[in-house]
């Protein structure tokens, strides 16, 4: 019987926001079948389509495996924005700042600083709550500002290029780029960490003691700190690997995509890998499937733009949506004593 | 520009006394700000957009209420999911009103109300009572708040659901009625704020036009310990900075505006430090309550 109202509450889910986004699509004065075609053509039409889809997912699905680490803890890491840039600045730094080296070691160590100072940049929060209780949503939420606006200081003045009065850093040695999986589309070896990492978050979170006790920190930290596991400890350590994923995906679209650091390299990925996390459950499956679903949802809402005049911020709609019905499914398979209000 | 900082943050301040924190705040900006810009461009009457606006932003706040209060869903969440949805819906709905225009489409704007004799006032004159009346009713809804939120019985109420709802539930007090309206009143305020940047402040719409202002929002509630006029204090410390900024700028000194730009950002981290121990965070807040 639960099982037959899961999926009942899955489909209805699915049915009110098809015909949310339908009775949008008609109030613009669109054709829906002009319009969901050119949103499946905007995902599917093409080779370099789908390939875009994938390049739109892989900074989606390192934060939100970040943010889904996090939320495992009930840390609420709303910083992955402000670390993702966090991680941008690393990369570019290591890659224009470092004598040249063999280009496997040097991007490698770009990386790994993309995942430091990330880490770095969500462990400020993670500490003021582990160690004092100090509220990590605004916290995070703050730094994500500073880090923007720190990013807007150094490529106007420590890292700008000093060929160009535009402010933006130098270019990234030609060479020092991820491996291009799929020629002459932008498809880099982005993806194939990000994927990567999902299995090692799959195996920290669920086969690995640390992962257990971030986990039971999560459900119930009370029980946590009678039965010796540091509550304390954990939150510090799922805010470092949390940040250190979202900094991961600053430095894959820097070394992948950008070669230079700039502002808005990223349409609030920070934000929408929220999204992403909570839609795949915290879960690195979910998270992986939910980027790129997102991540389609995204491309197909641009191409429907353009062909049909479809407005994109559809996306934006439908993703809000999808939250709120998802939030309140289980509220409507079983309604809380507050029903009566 | 601290005229809307204060309004939504008051609005919030209410909210966040009774337990609810809206992080949505944004989205009920926009909104307010959406709504205000559609009502007076169709009606071309400022009052009507004034009200438009308030019941824009009072839109995604009972939204909010419901999902937090009826729902029990964590407030944090469907804060973001709103803002989300907000600026979906207002730039899809501006985007299908006027199309893609490189003019911008605009409303009639508020002018300034000087008041008569106080405004000849040498110095100060000018400065407080040239404004327009926005700012007048800002500064009328700070000393109002203060008065309802500390001298009030039913503010004294509001404070103790945010402490400690089940005890005042036991004690009698309706809280899920009570945070309702304060949901109400924080869409109202927050709407309020919206409607001021596109009817006083800039007079046009565009897609997210508040970016961002709505968190500052936020920032200026914490700066403000949540007590009206710590709020309205801090809010005029963000906009002096930002003017600073403006001024610094315009004298051509080397400075990035970013500097201060993250001002504000940088002193809630350091005020968010230094409440370390006394801590004045409603015990409540962001806690779904249940009756019973």
């Amino acid at each position: 019987m639960r099982l037959v109202r899961e999926v009942i509450s899955f489909a209805a889910i699915l049915a009110v926001t098809s015909l949310a986004a339908a009775v949008l699509v008609i109030a613009v004065g669109s054709d829906i079948t002009k319009a969901l075609n050119s949103f499946f053509a905007g995902i599917f039409g093409s080779f370099y389509s789908l390939t875009e889809v994938l390049v739109r997912a892989t900074p989606l699905i390192l934060a939100g495996l970040g943010v889904a680490v996090a939320f495992q803890a009930r840390f609420f890491n709303i910083g992955a924005e402000g670390q993702l840039y966090m991680g941008a600045v690393a990369a570019t730094w290591i890659g224009l700042y470092l004598p040249h080296l063999p280009i496997i070691l040097h991007l490698t160590l770009a990386m790994a600083c993309g995942f430091l100072l990330g880490g770095l940049w969500a462990l400020i929060p993670g500490f003021l709550k582990g160690q004092f209780q100090i509220s990590e949503v605004i916290n995070t939420i703050m730094f994500n500002y500073i880090a923007i606006n720190l990013v807007g200081i150094l490529v106007r003045t420590v890292m700008t290029n000093p060929e160009s009065p535009l402010p933006m850093s130098a270019r990234l040695p030609d060479d020092l780029h991820l491996p291009l999986m799929a020629e002459p589309t932008r498809l880099h070896g982005g993806l194939a960490i990000a994927l990567g990492c999902s299995v090692l978050v799959y195996f920290f979170l669920y086969k690995t003691t640390w992962g257990f006790e971030i986990r039971s920190v999560g459900v119930n930290p009370r029980a946590c700190s009678c039965a010796g596991i540091s509550v304390k400890k954990n939150i510090v350590v799922s805010s470092l690997v949390s940040g250190g994923l979202a900094g991961l995906a600053g430095s894959s679209e820097i070394l992948g995509i950008h070669q230079r650091l700039m502002e808005g390299i990223s349409p609030e990925f920070g934000y929408v890998a929220i999204i992403v996390a909570l839609l795949g459950k915290n879960h690195p499956l979910g998270v992986v499937l939910a980027g790129l679903g997102i991540a389609a949802l995204q491309m197909g809402a641009n191409t429907m733009q353009r062909r049909t005049g479809v407005p994109a911020s559809i996306s934006l709609i439908i993703m809000g949506l999808l939250v709120v019905l998802i939030l309140g499914r289980r509220y409507f398979i079983n309604p809380s004593p507050n029903a009566a209000a | 520009m601290s005229t809307p900082l204060t309004l939504a943050g008051i609005g919030e301040t209410f909210s966040e006394k009774s337990g609810i924190l809206n992080i949505g705040l944004e989205g009920i900006m926009l909104s307010g700000a959406f709504f205000s810009f559609i009502t007076a461009y169709y009606t071309q009457n400022i009052t009507l957009g004034v009200a438009g606006g308030c019941l824009g932003g009072i839109f995604i706040s009972l939204i909010h209420g419901y999902l937090s209060i009826r729902m029990g869903i964590d407030q944090t969440i469907s804060g973001l999911a709103l803002n989300f949805l907000s600026l979906g819906l207002t730039s899809f709905f501006f985007l299908m009103a006027f199309g893609k225009t490189t003019e911008l489409p605009e409303c009639p704007v508020v002018e300034a109300l000087p008041i008569p004799l106080l405004k000849d006032i040498p110095i100060i004159g000018s400065a407080l009572f040239s404004q327009d009346p926005f700012v007048y009713g800002m500064l009328i809804v700070v000393i109002g708040s203060y008065v309802v939120l500390h001298k009030t019985e039913w503010g004294v109420n509001i404070h103790a659901i945010g402490e400690h709802p089940k005890a005042a539930g036991a004690a009698g007090i309706d809280v899920n009625r009570t945070r309702y309206i304060t949901a109400l009143l924080n869409g109202l305020f927050g709407g309020l704020a919206g409607s001021y940047l596109t009817l006083a402040l800039l007079g046009f719409f565009m897609e997210n036009i508040t970016s961002g202002k709505g968190y500052i929002a936020l920032v200026v509630v914490i700066l403000g310990r949540r007590h009206p006029v710590g709020v309205f204090l801090a809010a005029i410390l963000v906009g002096a900075a930002e003017a600073l900024q403006f001024r610094l700028q315009t004298m051509g000194t080397g400075i990035p505006s970013q500097v201060f730009n993250m001002f504000p950002y940088v002193i809630t981290v350091l005020v968010l430090f230094v409440s370390i121990g006394k801590n004045r965070t409603p015990a409540a807040l962001g806690e779904p309550y249940r009756q019973g």
